[in-house]
């Protein structure tokens, strides 16, 4: 069973995304609201990829892919960020810093299933 | 005009527009909130820019989502002005604000336009006025946040035990947001590679404040004096901090409250069986068995009103949204108007706040449109050149009753009975009194002015209002005077669902009457009554107390008895008699709602069963009163 | 082809659309209700909820009888409305081929015959498909003598 750790500061927005990968076997998610709690999930239970969005309150997306990146634990966990469109100059900083996949939001949730899955899959 | 946008797969989004507008209406509550503070106070904060950013930021992307292109658009016009106020590279000033003020109107209206299916209107003018906003380059001093004097570190190790006790990131933040201002927050990496959670606060506290830390886990300690400042994006600014909170849906709660419901008929059948045990149990298993049942009853009633009391809302709630809407109304119409406010803390039914939302904010308007003259009317009159408008609420037994009242023209009854007169409403005369009145006003079809304004469009009027309000079970009032005011009082019953009422029977037929309407219950003799202008009434501490007969407003066959009970109902003032045959017992029973029209009847507020699954009709001892009143015969 | 309910009023079958029939009970008392139409029985307590039950006899404008244990209750969910319909006996199921279904005849509609949607013919037999919003709005009075053509042509 992989565990899908979902970060955005909206609701409505995780519940979206967790509805897209609803369809996927052998998967479950876990939420966040900010890139504090995200690196909390991290610590307490195993976390097999993350959905992550940038722009958030305490701790802005970029730096939760740093810390990820630089531990030892968490360095090879997939990250799929989701932004909104008219950021995409953080595109080539995202996946400079490490993430592996970049979404637009409005996003496709079939595309976001195919991505997740394959990613997956790959790890 | 809103096309749909081909890459949103609507049908897709669709099932999360439920989420959509609650999560819109929580941001614009804060939002509208933010601005009220902005127009206020002098200083600007930036904590508070950079809120207001953050929400705008959000509205954008889940209107994205959802394919509402205007509000997206109009959001993303507001996060970039947002962003230069917040950065500091503009100052905010009066025609910004204007235009930010006018701008969170129309996304509001942009929102409700969808969500109530009417054509979404164009942003364009809005998003030009914010556009010429932002281009101006001014410099400024953000105002920068006070820095208190002492800082501590406080490092915070999350484990699964802790998180499952409640202590987590995000509750050991709001406890140190509590003690101080939250200076940083950051993730870092321990020695063995665990992970842990550095705070710096800044509080004038002392080290007592942390006592309760050490047992969850936490370490404190004064922090070093050099502090890097993050990149500006990045920066933690204090939020609100998230509570503790659950957002649960009303469906579930009224299946909770059905479930207790059930419950409680069930123990009062247990109740009744327990009854008849007694002649055959033996004296101390039946005692037992009794404390069981009478405990469990205690217990019941506990669960009740613990649910009831998630269900309650302060009504202050909706006293601040009015309080919103009258700050518009008054700028756009150049009235000065005071808002006073009392018993926000005045708990409601969110039920009830759901269904009375409309139609009290429809007298608002009304009373700030219409009501409430301008400064120069008001000036010559006399009156203080600002109008009020005070928003009241109190619970007075198991009813909460809702005022609002402003010191405006009041209501001409002239100028209303010409106008019933000329749609062939009615045929009064102007010495209606205020009941009357508010009857005219009420029927539908009747308007007190051509509507070309706002309110109209909503589909709420004063029949709605009247009506939203009698099918909750509630009252509406009115007291008015030309050239002094209006006061519009609603009364809604507080709770919905449970209420204790005495059970008698009247020509053989079984009726519950609430407990809360009835002061005083008498035994009186036939003889003793006496007929008084065509009413039959006794003697009640010494005055006269009209008898009111269900036989005589139902029209049902009555014998009389030789003697009978009566319940007193109603205020000293104009307390009633309701005359029946026998008391049968005092119960609590759910009161369930008739929907149906052809089941429904003037003096029946409900019905309920007393557990042998049979009806039993609730009167509306308020409506009795009336229908008493208008059928001598 | 839809699934009706089937149910028997005075010697006359007529029928309802089954997704519009919440469920069928033997019939208790019900609490009368004052100042009530006369179709209007009273309301009965069904799921929780409150409903009227009204008497299809009287509505149609049929002599009442006693109630017996063939007596039913169709409890109808439009929707918007959920009313009880008083009726002599309830038991049958049937689909029914919407060829079958015609129209009511002029001379019927022209007298307010608005209550029937169509008629069925299934070989020998005649069904009367109601107009659920029609029968449930009391302000359409329906004509005795309109039941009493039906079932005078059988």
């Amino acid at each position: 069973m992989n565990n899908i750790l979902v970060v955005d500061d909206s609701p409505t927005m995780r519940r979206m995304v967790i509805t897209s990968l609803g369809a996927l076997r052998s998967v479950k998610s876990t939420q966040a609201g900010s890139g504090l709690e995200a690196i909390e999930r991290l610590a307490i239970e195993p976390v097999d990829l993350m959905v992550l969005d940038l722009n958030m309150p305490d701790m802005h997306g970029m730096e939760v892919i740093d810390f990820v990146r630089k531990h030892q634990a968490y360095r090879d966990i997939p990250i799929v960020v989701l932004t909104t469109k008219g950021e995409e100059s953080s595109r080539r900083e995202a996946l400079a810093k490490g993430a592996n996949r970049y979404l637009t939001k409005p996003f496709d949730p079939r595309q976001l299933a195919d991505v997740v899955s394959s990613l997956l899959k790959a790890n | 005009m809103d096309t749909p946008n081909p890459d949103n797969h609507g049908e897709f989004f669709d099932q999360f527009l439920d989420d959509y507008y609650a999560e819109c209406d929580e941001h614009l509550v804060s939002i509208r909130r933010a601005l009220v503070t902005l127009e206020d106070a002098g200083t600007v904060d930036r904590a508070l820019l950079d809120n207001l950013f953050r929400s705008f930021h959000t509205l954008k992307g889940i209107s994205g989502m959802v394919g509402l292109a205007a509000a997206e658009q109009l959001a993303h016009h507001l996060e970039s002005y947002l962003r230069e106020l917040r950065d500091g590279t503009l100052t905010l000033n009066k025609p910004g604000f204007e235009a930010l003020v006018a701008g969170v109107s129309l996304l509001e209206g942009v929102i409700n336009a969808r969500r109530n299916d009417q054509s979404i209107p164009s942003i364009d003018e809005i998003a030009v006025r914010l556009q010429a906003v932002s281009s101006e380059q001014t410099t400024s001093e953000v105002a920068k946040n006070d820095v208190a004097p002492m800082r501590w570190l406080v490092e915070f190790t999350p484990t699964a035990e802790l998180a499952e006790r409640g202590v987590n990131v995000n509750s050991v933040r709001a406890r140190l947001q509590e003690l101080g201002q939250l200076v940083q927050a950051k993730p870092v990496v321990k020695g063995a590679g665990e992970i842990a959670f550095e705070f710096i606060v800044a509080t004038d506290a002392d080290e007592t404040a942390f006592a309760t830390f050490e047992a969850d886990g936490l370490t404190f300690k004064p922090a070093p004096v050099e502090f890097v400042p993050q990149p500006r994006d990045t920066q933690p600014v204090p939020t609100i901090a998230p509570a503790s909170v659950v957002r649960v849906d009303l469906d579930r709660l009224d299946e909770l409250m059905r479930i207790i419901g059930e419950l409680v008929i069930s123990r009062t059948r247990l109740e009744d069986q327990l009854t008849e045990l007694k002649r055959t149990t033996p004296p101390a298993t039946w005692r037992s068995l009794q404390e069981t049942s009478q405990s469990m009853g205690r217990q019941l009633r506990d669960l009740r009103e613990s649910v009831m009391r998630v269900r309650m809302v302060q009504i202050g709630e909706i006293f601040e949204r009015m309080t919103f809407v009258v700050r518009d109304l008054a700028r756009e119409s150049g009235k000065k108007i005071i808002v006073q406010l009392s018993g926000g803390e005045t708990e409601i039914d969110k039920f009830l706040v759901e269904r009375m939302m409309d139609p009290l904010m429809h007298l608002v308007r009304n009373a700030v449109s219409h009501g409430l003259e301008t400064v120069a009317e008001r000036e010559a009159q006399g009156k203080r050149s600002e109008g009020v408008l005070s928003l009241s609420a109190m619970t007075v037994g198991e009813r909460i009753v809702i005022k609002i009242a402003d010191d405006g023209r009041g209501i001409d009854r002239n100028v209303v009975v010409e106008r019933a007169r000329a749609r062939g409403i009615s045929q009064e005369n102007s010495e209606i009194d205020d009941e009357a009145l508010l009857d005219l006003i009420c029927t539908p079809g009747f308007s007190t002015r051509d509507e070309a304004d706002r309110e109209s469009g909503r589909g709420v009027g004063m029949d709605v209002v009247k009506k939203a309000t009698e099918e909750l079970g509630g009252r509406v009032s009115l007291v008015t005077k030309v050239g002094e005011g209006t006061t519009f009082t609603i009364e809604l019953p507080l709770t919905l669902a449970i209420a204790e009422a005495l059970i008698v029977s009247v020509n053989g037929q079984r009726f519950a009457v609430p407990q809360s309407a009835v002061r005083e219950v008498l035994e009186v003799e036939s003889a003793s009554t006496s007929v008084l202008e065509n009413n039959e009434i006794i003697s009640y501490r010494g005055k006269v107390l009209p008898l009111l007969r269900l036989a005589r407003v139902f029209e049902m066959n009555y014998q009389r008895e030789t003697s009978f009970h009566v319940l007193v109902l109603g205020e000293e003032t104009n307390a009633v008699g309701l005359a029946v045959d026998r008391i049968l017992g005092q119960r609590e029973i759910v009161v369930r709602a008739i929907k149906d029209p052809l089941a429904q009847s003037k003096g029946i507020a409900g019905a309920t069963e007393l557990g042998d699954q049979r009806v039993v009709l609730i009167l509306d001892t308020s409506a009795l009163r009336q229908l008493a009143i208008t059928s001598k015969h | 082809m839809e699934p009706f309910i089937l149910f028997e009023l005075a010697g006359t079958t007529y029928g309802v659309r089954s997704r519009f029939v919440q469920q069928i009970e033997m019939i208790e008392d019900a609490a009368s209700v004052p100042n009530a139409h006369p179709a209007v029985e009273g309301v009965v307590l069904v799921r929780g909820q409150v409903i009227p039950a009204l008497n299809l006899r009287t509505r149609f404008g049929f002599e009442r009888i006693e109630r017996d244990l063939r007596s039913r209750l169709v409890v109808i969910n439009t929707g918007n409305r959920v009313v009880g319909l008083v009726v002599d006996t309830a038991r049958e199921f049937l689909k029914i081929p919407a060829e079958s279904i015609e129209p009511p005849p002029e001379a019927l509609t022209g007298l307010s015959g608005h209550y029937l949607e169509g008629i069925a013919t299934i070989g020998e037999r005649m069904i009367l498909i109601l107009n659920l919003d029609a029968v449930l709005d009391l302000e359409y009075e329906v004509e005795p003598q309109i039941s009493q053509m039906m079932t005078d042509g059988r």
